[in-house]
Order: structure tokens, then C-alpha cells, then sequence
């Protein structure tokens, strides 16, 4: 029987979770904002080094307020994945306040940051203001684009195996 | 009969569900989805996954409430809240709660708030954006119009010199073009510093006591000619039940009122201009003053009024720049300052009214200030010895002009330090009585030499008049120059009679001072 795995997608609203989520199982993308309200789940199976793992990832209704998300939706998760979107930099302002929330609650829960919607802005302003607020990103994205997005996804699995 | 309504709206909305460790479905009544017995649950739906390790967890923690999960199922999305409850070690029990209706009621609410907090978010980064665009602009314009005034200022300084030689008619003819073709490149430079100024948001207003009526008189008698150069008629109406001394920021006043007298006389080819300046109030600390400067000129169409006032960054975003020039935006804006408008009415054929209202202060004092000392010219020739004054320049160019003008004029001698390191020097070295100083000078510059001479352990020294030469011609330049004790500030290109008269001024001043209740009929 294959793994499965819960990968909890967070950020505030609007910064491309759905996207990055259907682009990376359906490999669509659209334009329009079509709020997440609650949680939406879907799975995908993915190889990594030869084994087959189940992703089930949890796209829960974005907020700006990490402490109102409801322990029974991140329960269980093996990742978590934060996205923000580089093109609005109040969704990576409170990243950091947002992250020691996460540590403090899910302290074995591994996090992994996205930046998102690169495709809108130039990308060594990003990074400049990214060193500048000392944030460790694992990518920078585009749902609208594709870039970097299976890329994440697979990085992901590949760690969960690793702690496995 | 109630069981069974009961029960009918009871199945609408909820489904138990009974699964086993292995994610077997063991039970289902099927009231919302269609789940047979013997299937895998997370077939169904991906959400199932993450109930198998409530196997594992104690009782208590197995009872578990998910709200607003989402379905979708067959083209139909639905809104699910699902509880758990364990039944045995090996069974637990799923409720699942169809609440569609009320969250999709949620989410509309939601997407409109979402959707405008998003579009601010984008104003916003767009807003600090033009912000950082604006501010390069800004200080771009500002230096290269200063750039670009250095080598003006040596082109209008020489013309200046030319015509004074002897050269022909024609040749005198062909200076005066360049002369005024230098002083409109001048005037479109100090056009572009305001607007610079004015976006950056750093243009002061400076409100002071001035003799109003004066000051109006005056801009009537300069226009007056200028018109009749053109061969119209400047008529001008001051209105009686205006006081002689306002408060208000005269500089800018004037800068409003001249744009659009020269306006007019630009546009009018026959008739006249017509310059008033009322009020209507006899209120005693406080008027609203109108101007109004009508012509017979050529006027504009209705869609051309629009864009006149256009700003400079509104011209960029349209790709223009030109004709009539940024002057009329200027004078917008400046009236915005004042907390006025620039009204405009206009026909074509016909002519143009402008017309402004400004708020200014009625001094409490109406009496006209005790005349200040006349000018005393300083007759120097074969007078015996020439004063003798120090320029500290580093521009070759602006060297030889400054010369060449005192030489021309006669009555002094000149010594050219350049920079001011140099002019300290030269005072400590020899005997000046004056000191005519560029502001930028590379080593030390102007401002940075005059704290020193103000600090001069010899007092003739550092009592020295000192009159600073510069091309920066803002208040915060003069304001900063008067305080590290500079005693006159000029602009280029130089006025020459300017120059002579503050240059004679100050010698007068300065030879006083030691004899301080001498007066002023000895020193003549
Ligand atoms: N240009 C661009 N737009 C994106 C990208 N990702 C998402 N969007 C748009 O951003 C909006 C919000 O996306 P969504 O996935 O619903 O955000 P969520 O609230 O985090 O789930 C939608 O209009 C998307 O089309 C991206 O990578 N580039
Ligand atoms: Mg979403």
C-alpha cells in the first residue's frame, strides 16, 4: 500500500493557493478569483526515488491570522506549505510573527515558504526585500506560469520521505 | 405523520456513515451521497485520508468536528461540516452535515470582502511604486536642470560681454536671438525645478508683509511697456478698498501674476489686456483678493481648456510636451498652494479670462516703512585707491567672465582664487575688502570658507562683506547661505548692475562699520 500524506497549504487569501494547487494536479490555471472558503482537498500521487506517495493537500481558506485556523484542519499534516504573494508585500509582512505561531503549536511540522505570482514582479526586488526581512524561502512561484510548480510539490515529498 | 416529515428533513441535510480501521465503508444510509458497503471511503474523497489515525487516538480526541469541507461531487460543489465519533476500537462513526445553502451565503460575502481588500493591497503597491518613480524624477529633473544652467549662465554672461564690443548691427541682431533663446532655455530650467519642487512637495509657502500696492504698481508699469511693445493696451484696475500692506506670500503672487500677463501678451495679436486686482470685503484682518487678467487673444476651444493645466507627469503620460509650455500647470499648482484656484473662461476668437482668489492677511501696520538708506554708489574712480576684491570661482569660464566684467567696469581690482581653500589663503596673505564667492567650489566649498572667515581670529577679516554667486537660486539656498553669515546672495546668469550695485553697497556698509555713528553724508 502506498503513503499518504497531509500537506496543509496557509497563507492570506489571494496569494495563489488554489492556483498553485490545481496547476499542480490538474495543470490549469485561471485568472479569476474564486474564494477558498473552508478547505478544499485534493490528492495527487507523486514518485519520489522510486516510491510511490499519496499527497493529500489540504487548501485552506487563507488568512492573515495564523492563530484563528482551526486545529482540526492543520490535525496530522506532514508539511506545511506558506504561501505569500511577492507581488503584494503585506502577505509576507507578518511572515515571521506567523512562522513562531507555527513552531510554537506544530514545533515537528516542517515549513516551507513559497513566494508566489513571480511572473508579476522583478525578481531581485523580491529577493532584496526578502534578505532584508531575513526570510528563507524555498521558491519562488508561479501558478500562472507553472514555474517552480512541481518543483515544490516534489520537494515536499522528497523531505517527507527523508523523515520518514 | 410528524416521524415522518421530521424524517424527511432530517435525510435532506445529514448522513451517518460507518467505517472500519481498514477505511472500509461498513455502513452508510446514504441520505446525501451514495456509498456502498465494502468500498474504500477515500475513494470518495480525499478528505477520509486524515480520519484513519483517529483509530489510534484515545476516545475523547476521536470526537472530532471538521466545518465546511468541501465537495465536490459530480459537477455539484458542496459545503460539509463532518464530526466523528468512535464507536468501538475498531469502528467510528461519520456525520456528515450538508450546510451548502448557508455557506455559500458565506462565500459571497467573502469574495466581495476579499476581492476589496486585495484591489487596495494593489492600489497601494502601485501608489509606493510612483512614489519611489516620482522621487527619481524629482531629483533628476532637479539636477540636470542644474547641470544644464552652469554652462547657460557662461553663454548668457559672454553675450552680455559681446555686446559690448564693437561688432556691426547684424551681428548685434544675431546676439540678441541668442540672447533670448538662453533666457527661454532659463525659463523653462526654473520651470522644471518648481515642478520638481512641487511634486516632491517641497515648494514653502512664505507668507511675509509687502507693500501690496506698490508691488502691483509696479508689475503694471513692466507690462505696460511689454504690451505696448506688441502694440496693445495694459489696463489696469486696482480697486480702492484695497489696503497698501497685505500678508502673504508675494514671491509666489508674483510668479502667478507674471505667468499670466506674459500668457496674455503671448496670445493677443491686436486689442487689449486687462489686469484687475479687487476685493470685496473691508474686513481688517483678512481679504480674499481677486486677480483677473483677461485678453482679446486668440482664445481656446472648450478641448483644448482641459488639457492646459495638464501636469507635467499627465503630459508625460500622454507623450507630450510643448506648446504652450508648463507654465499655466505651474500656475495651477502654485495657485493650489495659495489654497486657491485658477479659474479660466475662454472663446475662441474671442479671448481668455484668468482669474484667481487668494486669502492674505491686512497688516496692522498701514504706514509705509521708513525708507531704507539709498543706495549709495561707491564713486571709486580717481578716488585714489580701488577696493580691492577677492572671487573665489573654479569654473574657468565664469572666471574670465567676472573679470571681463570688472575690468569693463572699472574701479576695482580682482583676484581670482579657486576654490576655498585658496580664498582663505589669499585673505590671510593680503588686504581685501570684499568677497564674491561661488557656492560650489570643489576643496571647500562657498559656504563651508564663509563659516571660517566669519571665525577668523583677525576681526577685519572676519567681518569681511561676503556675497555668494551661485546657480542655485532656491530659498533654502539663500536661507542656508544668510546663516552661515553670507551677507548677499546672487544668482547667475549675473545681473550685471546687480552685481556692481550690491558689490558698491556692501563697501560702503563695510567701511562704515569701524566708525559706526558716522553718517551717511561723510561716506559719500
Ligand atoms: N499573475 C499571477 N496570478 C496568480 C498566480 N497565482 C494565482 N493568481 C491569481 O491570484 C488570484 C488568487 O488566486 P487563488 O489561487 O484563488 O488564491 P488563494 O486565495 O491563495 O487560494 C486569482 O485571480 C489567480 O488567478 C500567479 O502565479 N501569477
Ligand atoms: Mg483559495
Amino acid at each position: 500500500m502506498s503513503v499518504s500524506k497531509k500537506i496543509v497549504l496557509l497563507g492570506h487569501f489571494g496569494v495563489g493557493k488554489s492556483s498553485l494547487l490545481r496547476r499542480f494536479v490538474e495543470n490549469t490555471f485561471s485568472e479569476n478569483y474564486v474564494v477558498t472558503i473552508g478547505v478544499h482537498i485534493m490528492k495527487k500521487e507523486v514518485i519520489v526515488s522510486n516510491q510511490k506517495v499519496t499527497l493529500i493537500i489540504w487548501d485552506v481558506e487563507g488568512t492573515d491570522d495564523f492563530t484563528k485556523y482551526r486545529p482540526s484542519y492543520l490535525m496530522g499534516a506532514s508539511s506545511f506549505i506558506y504561501v505569500f504573494d511577492a507581488s503584494r508585500t503585506v502577505t509576507y509582512n507578518d511572515l515571521k510573527y506567523n512562522l513562531s505561531h507555527l513552531k510554537e503549536k506544530y514545533p515537528l511540522v516542517p515549513v516551507h515558504i513559497i513566494g508566489n505570482k513571480v511572473d508579476l514582479v522583478d525578481k531581485n526586488e523580491v529577493l532584496e526585500n526578502l534578505k532584508q526581512q531575513d526570510i528563507q524561502h524555498s521558491y519562488l512561484s508561479s501558478a500562472k506560469t507553472g514555474e517552480n510548480v512541481e518543483q515544490l510539490f516534489e520537494n515536499v515529498a522528497a523531505q517527507l520521505l527523508e523523515n520518514a | 405523520m410528524l416521524d415522518t416529515l421530521r424524517e424527511s428533513y432530517f435525510k435532506k441535510t445529514t448522513q451517518f456513515i460507518v467505517i472500519n480501521r481498514e477505511m472500509i465503508v461498513v455502513a452508510s444510509d446514504n441520505c446525501l451521497f451514495h456509498m456502498s458497503t465494502g468500498m474504500d471511503i477515500t475513494d470518495f474523497h480525499p478528505f477520509f485520508f486524515s480520519l484513519s489515525e483517529l483509530f489510534e487516538s484515545e476516545e475523547g480526541e476521536a470526537k472530532q468536528k471538521f466545518y465546511c469541507i468541501q465537495f465536490d461531487i459530480l459537477g455539484k460543489t458542496y459545503y460539509i461540516d463532518i464530526e466523528t465519533h468512535k464507536q468501538n476500537p475498531t469502528e467510528l462513526v461519520i456525520v456528515l452535515n450538508n450546510l451548502t445553502d448557508h455557506y455559500k451565503s458565506v462565500h459571497q460575502i467573502k469574495q466581495v470582502r476579499n476581492e476589496s481588500i486585495i484591489g487596495f493591497n494593489i492600489t497601494q503597491e502601485l501608489n509606493k511604486e510612483l512614489e519611489v518613480q516620482r522621487g527619481f524624477k524629482n531629483k533628476f529633473l532637479a539636477n540636470v536642470s542644474h547641470e544644464i544652467r552652469t554652462p547657460l549662465n557662461s553663454i548668457l554672461g559672454f553675450v552680455s560681454v559681446l555686446e559690448n564690443t564693437d561688432i556691426s548691427k547684424e551681428q548685434l541682431d544675431i546676439l540678441s536671438i541668442i540672447k533670448t533663446s538662453s533666457k527661454n532655455l532659463v525659463t523653462i530650467l526654473d520651470d522644471l525645478m518648481d515642478i520638481s519642487k512641487i511634486e516632491a512637495g517641497k515648494l514653502e509657502i512664505k507668507n511675509r508683509r509687502f507693500n501690496f500696492l506698490e508691488f502691483i504698481e509696479t508689475l503694471g508699469k513692466t507690462y505696460k511697456i511689454r504690451a505696448e511693445d506688441k502694440r496693445l493696451e495694459l489696463l489696469i484696475e486696482i480697486n480702492e478698498k484695497l489696503p497698501r500692506f497685505l500678508v502673504g506670500d508675494h514671491l509666489r503672487i508674483n510668479q502667478i501674476v507674471v505667468n499670466l500677463l506674459e500668457n496674455a501678451i503671448k496670445y493677443t495679436h491686436q486689442g487689449s489686456i486687462s489686469f484687475k486686482v479687487y476685493t470685496n470685503s473691508v474686513n481688517a484682518r483678512r481679504i480674499p483678493v481677486t486677480f483677473e487678467v483677461t485678453d482679446t487673444g486668440v482664445g481656446m476651444p472648450k478641448d483644448k481648456l482641459e488639457s492646459i493645466f495638464d501636469s507635467f507627469t499627465q503630459l508625460e503620460k500622454k507623450g507630450l510636451f510643448g506648446g504652450s509650455g508648463l507654465g499655466l500647470s505651474i500656475v495651477k499648482q502654485l495657485t493650489h498652494l495659495l489654497d486657491s484656484d485658477l479659474e479660466v473662461n475662454s472663446e475662441e476668437g474671442v479671448g481668455t479670462t484668468f482669474k484667481f482668489t487668494i486669502h492674505m492677511g491686512v497688516s496692522h501696520n498701514q504706514k509705509k516703512e521708513p525708507s531704507k538708506n539709498v543706495v549709495i554708489r561707491h564713486k571709486t574712480k580717481g578716488k585714489g585707491k580701488k577696493p580691492r576684491i577677492l572671487l573665489g570661482e573654479d569654473i574657468e569660464v565664469n572666471q574670465m567672465l567676472m573679470m571681463k566684467l570688472f575690468t569693463d567696469h572699472g574701479g576695482y581690482s580682482l583676484d581670482v582664487a579657486k576654490d576655498g581653500e585658496r580664498v582663505l589663503k589669499f585673505l590671510d596673505n593680503y588686504h581685501y575688502d570684499l568677497v564674491i564667492m561661488d557656492i560650489t567650489m570643489p576643496r571647500m566649498d562657498g559656504l563651508d570658507t564663509t563659516v571660517h572667515i566669519r571665525n577668523h581670529p583677525n576681526k577685519k577679516i572676519a567681518k569681511l562683506p561676503v556675497i555668494a554667486l551661485t546657480a542655485r537660486s532656491s530659498e533654502e539656498h539663500q536661507q542656508e547661505a544668510k546663516e552661515v553669515g553670507v551677507n548677499a546672495y546672487l544668482t547667475k546668469p549675473i545681473d550685471t548692475d546687480l552685481l556692481f550695485s550690491t558689490v558698491d553697497k556692501y563697501l560702503n556698509r563695510y567701511k562704515r562699520k569701524p566708525k559706526d555713528n558716522e553718517d551717511e553724508e561723510a561716506l559719500s
